[in-house]
């Protein structure tokens, strides 16, 4: 990495509390969309056009945001909050109030996934009551599909990540634990389909590719482990990518699969590009702690991908553009 | 009165009989017998041929001198006069059928005879009266009169009939009434109207289209033998020629009367060209462009009766050019077009040539003939070669003066922008006039951009911009010229500041005005290529001179000017002083090339920021959304030194609020601010490349007001990290900033309570204007003795409090709350936090850094005066770096710190109090005291030492520190002491001054007892008891000879007790 790391392309400010989770949002004719919780409670959905704060909304009776997400047919956006509550947000026409939420229990960190079946439903899965459990509801019909506790000690659910394979008949669930281990679940069966040792310390993170039916997960150690889940639906460890720092807090694939970022503790984020994992570029923000949150998108032309990093005041989420980078190969 | 058709048969017959040869008459008899001829003529008609061809040979007759028929007669003028009359009313009398036998061939000789008569006298004789008759009887004798009575109206083959006789006249008409319109320009302006109505009139009766299109051959009666040889057959041949010939007359006439000073002549050329474009503009060829170019030239006429006119005209002209036959209307447009081009070919000449009434008669016709293109413009400007032209004129005729050394010379300070911003929307003292190389009127600029915004107007805009942006890119040398083009062609788009004559046809002909989307794709594409780096970051000031001028800014402003100014800053030594304004001549002698070069980035900045200027115009709000790449670059240079860029970057930002609908600047800045300051702190990371940055966060603070706080807060942690970063290399740059910062802060939350400063400054002078009161003066003397006793100590809150040590003050918080401390409000943490830095930059190595910070430290401890218990720990970390500036630096840096002292002195003296005296006053006193010696026997050489310099640092100070911190009786003994030696008339003369400004500071703490100081030193009057049983005054100075003390003594004394001295001197005198 000869070139000096990019500046931020832009800062959005005025957050006002630290923010800790992201989610882009770019529908068709629209101009894109970001939305961020909050740990004072609040969703900022960005302009990304104006880079003004559109709208606020303010649920979780001010305890912190720690996922948000749309769907992608209606203006409905579900969050998730620390007070264990996962609610679900009206904003079309320019409404914003809840329409219904659930209670998850859970008092971890660990946040939802969530899975579209049809344009009318969707499946939701939490980390449950249990430190070891993970409930799995259809939305918005709020029917529980099933609950899922591994037979083992493995210690709280630390990140799930539910998906649909293509050859499959039911969607699966990617779930890493405590004790470092990452497991396969069949949601519709309610069994485990495989089980691997990731790492030796908790799973802070883990990301999915669905397309090469490959992902990587993080740790508190140096080390990004990737695996991949074969056509036995068996988890295969496959190579490791060492960092500088430990400890990681973020993974994310961007939607094309070519670059995967990571967030680390030491407020590094890092570019790799997906296939080989050869890294392509770190940010670094300088200026303090944080726990980096990525997400990614393609769906902006000029900009090749969003990075974006809250700071210790939480009023800044810096976007990066890797333009001035080699993607050619990419 | 109508003409009965009975009388006129009887009357017609009395004028045979009696008319039959008056040529042998007498002519007086004849002159009667004119008179009621007219009258006769007047109210009845001609009918038969006879009377008419009698009448009108017998009055030609009349007017011939009898020897050469061709020649005027050398009649009186009354006579002629009154023929020409009678003829005009034959004429007018004549009934139409007989009328037309006068231009049947047979008559050609006579009428011919009697047209050069008229001619003749129209040109020849001295009366206006008969000139303008002779013309009217022309004008009468083709048809063509403009009177008010009725006329025969000619049918179609009539008027072709009179139109090929004349054919036969019109060489001889046409020179003739061209020598007389441009004849004696002191001739009234009725004939040459007249004239030019004759001239007009008679080409378009003998080349008109519809005669002329009809073109059946004439037939010629062989019989009429050498009558024959006069006639002309109007074939295309004679067409041709005959226009070749009268272009060339028309040329004349153009050229003559087209400024003519009288309107009406003006209008009349005016009316010709209308009529000669309606009637003929086919057969006339190639002199369709003079007319049109005469006819253009005259939109502009300052007089707007002839303006009107003019317009009309010209949406005739362009109407029946649209509306008729397409191949008509291309040719018109290849007309215009090519006298665009032409026109374009010869501007830069005639710009460069002519004088400046002619170029901007020259600039109206260019003007004029894209109006009357219309949206043909855009047709035009397809053709490169078209483009190019008109584009080349443009840059060459825009070219900007680049001499003017002022320009550069001129620096706007930070309190230049600190008061435009506090007066608001008072504009800028002056706003600097372009000045161009080829001209200097006003006027013909205004017109310039009229042209460009006309363009822009009707032509296409992305084809506009993308050539004028080629150019801009292509040279240096245009770029200037191409900037000012492209923001009026954007104006002009926008339909700003454009003359739409005529508004309901305008907005049916310009169909293809551009979009909002396609007028801000424009201004994108141009305001990037401003704001690109190469435009933008321009080198205004040069090199060498930038530290000197920083420098010269620390120093110059407030009282430090006292220091600087003196007579001895020329042989400075230790280069401290700077020579004020020197530097301006250095820089011209050096290099005048990159004088040149920096005046014409200077006039690039400033145009650039007058376009973005005009493009927020062009877009009204729809700007908003460009503000978030373009304020910053405006801000930017808002905070420029020079000052032409900096009042041109104001300038745009007011247009800039006002077009995008923000009531002020502030408003402007503050809904902005979230744009800015990403730019900010982004830049700020990257400061070698974008040294800019710290600027626009001070321009935005000079602007704005506290609300911008909350957003600041994080910016002003990334200034102070980035300080934190790189001490060495850009605590410059960071002290202004934090300078700035303050100085907005301390205007936002003015202190709100100055707790000593009232009880600590006592009041002022005017206890010499109270009535003494003596009872009141021996209570408090009772009182006071009372204490010293201790008596009453319980009820009275002592001073024996004093202050509470810092430590302890943040103890009693502890306590008094819980744990945590309350969160300070934002403006008191970032006012902390600049002071943490100030405390390491006291004691840095640049003095001008130093003294910067001195300044800055002064704001936060205005700042954090509120907040008593955050001030005194910060101030007392302070203090160590503090007393080395008081005491062991350069003289400057000891001034600046004085003035903090002061204020410190004022928002905590107590705590001060005792510091001073213990650390501060036994250096000061001391130094001064073994330097007053060294100093009375010095020579002038010494004025030159640093010693010297802190001497009068010291002495400058010291007054009003001790009077601002309310020092014990002890301490102003020992100041006093240590100053007394300074009021000899041996020590230089500064130092007598600054001691006596101590003098009179401690005065003012203390009359009394420095009254009496003063008096011990010298006293000029004896005080003789007003009873004889108090005792008699004895004062050690009394009597004493004048000494080396007395002139100040007695300044002082006469100045601060002036009137008890005066009271007191009189008794004894």
């Amino acid at each position: 990495m000869s070139r000096p790391a990019p500046s931020p392309f832009y800062t959005l400010r005025g957050a006002g509390g630290p923010l800790n989770t992201l989610h882009f949002s770019c529908h068709g004719g629209d101009s894109p969309l970001l939305f961020s919780g909050s740990g004072k409670g609040a969703i900022h959905i960005w302009n990304l056009n104006t880079r003004r704060t559109e709208k606020i909304v303010e649920g979780h009776a001010g305890s912190s945001v720690i996922w948000v997400s749309t769907l992608q047919a209606t203006d409905t956006l579900i969050s998730q909050g620390r007070d264990m509550q996962v609610c679900l947000w009206d904003l079309s026409e320019s409404r914003s109030e809840v329409v219904d939420s659930v209670w998850t229990g859970s008092v971890g960190f660990c946040q939802c996934s969530m899975l579209e079946t049809s344009p009318r439903n969707y499946l939701l899965a939490f980390a449950g009551q249990q430190s070891e459990e993970i409930k799995i509801i259809e939305l918005p019909s709020k029917t529980p599909v099933c609950t899922l506790v591994p037979d083992a000690k493995l210690g709280m659910v630390m990140c799930i990540k539910l998906w649909q394979p293509d050859s499959g008949p039911g969607p699966l669930l990617l779930a890493g634990y405590e004790d470092g281990s990452v497991l396969l679940w069949d949601v519709t069966q309610r069994s485990k389909l495989s089980q691997a040792k990731a790492h030796p310390e908790p799973v802070m993170c883990l990301t999915f590719d669905t397309k090469r039916l490959r992902g990587i997960s993080g740790s508190s150690e140096k080390k990004l482990s990737s695996w991949i889940v074969d056509r036995q639906n068996n988890l295969q460890i496959q190579e490791c990518v060492t960092l500088v720092n430990p400890g990681v807090s973020q993974l994310c694939i961007r939607g094309d699969g070519k670059l995967l970022a990571s967030a680390g503790w030491d407020h590094r984020v890092r570019v790799f590009g997906w296939k080989k994992l050869r890294p392509l570029a770190c940010f670094s923000t300088t200026l303090t702690w944080c726990k980096a949150l990525l997400s990614l998108t393609t769906r902006t032309p000029k900009k090749d991908c969003w990075l974006l990093d809250p700071r210790t005041s939480g009023s800044a989420c810096g976007q990066y553009t890797t333009r001035g980078l080699t993607l050619a190969e990419l | 009165m109508p003409r009965c058709s009975s009388s006129k048969s009887m009357s017609s017959s009395l004028f045979d009989s009696s008319l039959k040869s008056p040529g042998q008459r007498k002519k007086k008899r004849c002159r009667l017998w004119l008179r009621p001829c007219v009258h006769v003529l007047e109210n009845t008609c001609v009918q038969s041929w006879e009377t008419l061809h009698g009448l009108f040979s017998e009055l030609c007759l009349c007017l011939c001198s009898p020897a050469d028929p061709g020649k005027p007669a050398d009649t009186s003028e009354e006579l002629k006069l009154a023929v020409l009359r009678c003829l005009d009313a034959l004429f007018h009398a004549a009934y139409g059928d007989i009328f037309f036998k006068l231009f049947e061939p047979v008559m050609l000789p006579g009428l011919g005879a009697a047209i050069s008569l008229l001619l003749a006298l129209g040109e020849k004789e001295k009366s206006r009266d008969i000139q303008v008759a002779a013309l009217m009887c022309l004008q009468a004798l083709t048809l063509q009169c403009d009177c008010t009575q009725d006329h025969v109206v000619p049918s179609p083959e009539e008027r072709c009939t009179i139109g090929s006789t004349m054919a036969s006249f019109l060489p001889g008409i046409t020179t003739a009434v061209a020598r007389i319109i441009t004849g004696d320009l002191r001739q009234g302006h009725t004939v040459t109207v007249r004239a030019i109505k004759v001239w007009s009139r008679t080409v378009a009766l003998v080349l008109d289209d519809t005669q002329l299109q009809a073109s059946k051959p004439e037939k010629t009666s062989s019989d009429l033998g050498r009558i024959g040889q006069l006639m002309v057959r109007r074939t295309p041949d004679w067409v041709k020629s005959t226009v070749g010939k009268l272009s060339v007359l028309l040329k004349k006439i153009i050229s003559c009367t087209s400024a003519h000073q009288h309107w009406k002549v003006r209008l009349e050329l005016v009316e010709l060209d209308d009529h000669l474009l309606s009637r003929c503009s086919q057969s006339l060829g190639e002199c369709v462009g003079l007319l049109l170019e005469a006819l253009v030239g005259a939109v502009n006429d300052e007089d707007p009766r002839v303006r009107e006119r003019c317009e009309v005209a010209l949406r005739e002209v362009s109407q029946r050019n649209q509306s008729c036959g397409s191949s008509s209307a291309q040719t018109f447009t290849d007309v215009l077009s090519e006298n665009l081009h032409s026109l374009a070919t010869s501007l830069p000449r005639l710009m460069r040539t002519s004088d400046d009434q002619k170029k901007l008669f020259v600039l109206n016709v260019f003007l004029g003939y894209i109006k009357v293109l219309g949206p043909l413009v855009s047709v035009v400007l397809n053709s490169g070669a078209h483009l190019e032209r008109i584009s080349r004129a443009l840059m060459q005729v825009l070219e900007l003066d680049v001499m003017d050394v002022r320009i550069v010379e001129e620096r706007s300070y930070a309190p230049s922008i600190e008061t435009s911003s506090g007066s608001g929307y008072s504009d800028g003292a002056h706003i600097q006039r372009k000045h161009f190389l080829y001209f200097t009127d006003e006027k013909i600029l205004c017109v310039l951009m009229e042209i460009c915004r006309t363009l822009g107007y009707y032509g296409n805009i992305y084809l506009l911009t993308d050539h004028f942006l080629d150019l801009y890119q292509q040279s240096s040398v245009y770029r200037k010229q191409a900037a000012m083009v492209l923001n009026e062609i954007i104006r002009g788009a926008a339909g700003i500041a454009v003359a739409t004559e005529g508004q309901g046809v305008e907005s049916q002909v310009r169909g293809h005005s551009p979009t909002q989307e396609d007028l801000k794709v424009a201004v994108v594409s141009v305001m990037e290529e401003y704001t690109s780096l190469k435009n933008w970051h321009l080198i205004t000031v040069s090199e060498e001179t930038d530290i000197d001028r920083q420098d010269q800014q620390l120093l110059t402003p407030s009282r430090l000017l006292s220091i600087s100014n003196s007579n001895f800053s020329s042989t400075n030594a230790n280069s401290l002083q700077v020579i004020p304004s020197s530097f301006a001549s250095t820089s011209t002698s050096s290099s005048s090339s990159t004088l040149h070069q920096l005046n014409s980035n200077i006039w690039q900045l400033c145009i650039q920021l007058e376009g973005i200027a005009c493009f927020a115009q062009a877009l009204g709000r729809d700007f908003r959304s460009l503000l978030m790449t373009s304020l910053y670059a405006v801000l930017e240079k808002a905070g420029e030194e020079t000052l032409l860029v900096s009042q041109a970057a104001l300038g745009s930002m007011r247009d800039i609020s006002k077009a995008c609908g923000y009531p002020s600047l502030k408003e402007l800045i503050n809904e902005n601010s979230d744009y800015l300051l990403n730019d900010i702190s982004v830049n700020l990371q990257r400061l070698s490349q974008h040294p800019q940055a710290p600027r626009v966060l001070t321009v935005m603070l000079t602007h704005s007001d506290s609300s911008l706080l909350s957003l600041v807060g994080d910016i002003v942690q990334d200034v102070l990290i980035a300080l934190d970063l790189s001490y060495d290399h850009t605590a410059a740059l960071f002290c202004s900033v934090l300078h700035a910062l303050m100085k907005a802060l301390a205007r936002w939350f003015p202190p709100s309570c100055r707790r000593t400063s009232e009880s600590a400054r006592p009041k002022q002078t005017s206890t010499q204007k109270e009535v003494f009161n003596i009872r009141q003066f021996l209570l408090d003397q009772r009182k006071q003795k009372e204490l010293a006793e201790g008596i009453g100590i319980e009820e009275d809150d002592s001073e024996d409090l004093e202050f509470p040590p810092p430590t302890e003050c943040e103890d009693v918080e502890d306590l008094g709350g819980p744990d945590v401390k309350a969160e300070l409000p934002p403006h008191l943490s970032i006012t902390k936090d600049v002071m943490e830095r100030c405390i390491h930059l006291l004691s840095d190595p640049s003095l001008r850094l130093r003294l910067k910070v001195l300044d800055v430290l002064e704001l936060c401890v205005c700042v954090l005066s509120e907040k008593e218990n955050e001030l005194l720990p910060i101030v007392h970390r302070c203090w160590p770096a503090l007393v080395q500036r008081l005491t062991a630096d350069d003289p400057l840096a000891v001034l600046r710190a004085f003035r903090v002292l002061c204020t410190l002195g004022e928002t905590c003296g107590d705590f001060l109090r005792r510091r001073v005296s213990k650390e501060i006053l036994p250096k000061l006193s001391s130094s001064l005291t073994r330097q007053a010696p060294i100093s009375a026997k010095a020579g002038p050489v010494y004025t030159h030492t640093l010693a010297y310099k802190l001497q009068v640092a010291v002495l400058q100070g010291l007054g009003s520190l001790c009077q601002r911190l309310d020092l014990a009786e002890a301490d102003l003994d020992a100041v006093c002491e240590a100053c007394l030696p300074y009021l000899s008339c041996r020590q230089p003369i500064r130092l007598q001054e600054a001691s006596q400004s101590v003098f009179r500071h401690l005065i003012q703490v203390d009359p009394d007892a420095f009254w009496f100081t003063l008096n011990e030193l010298h006293c000029p009057s004896s005080y003789i008891p007003p009873h004889p049983d108090l005792h008699p005054i004895q004062l050690s100075g009394m009597g004493r000879p004048r000494d080396e003390y007395s002139d100040n003594v007695l300044k002082l004394l006469r100045e601060e007790f002036g009137s008890v001295a005066e009271t007191v001197d009189q008794p004894v005198s």
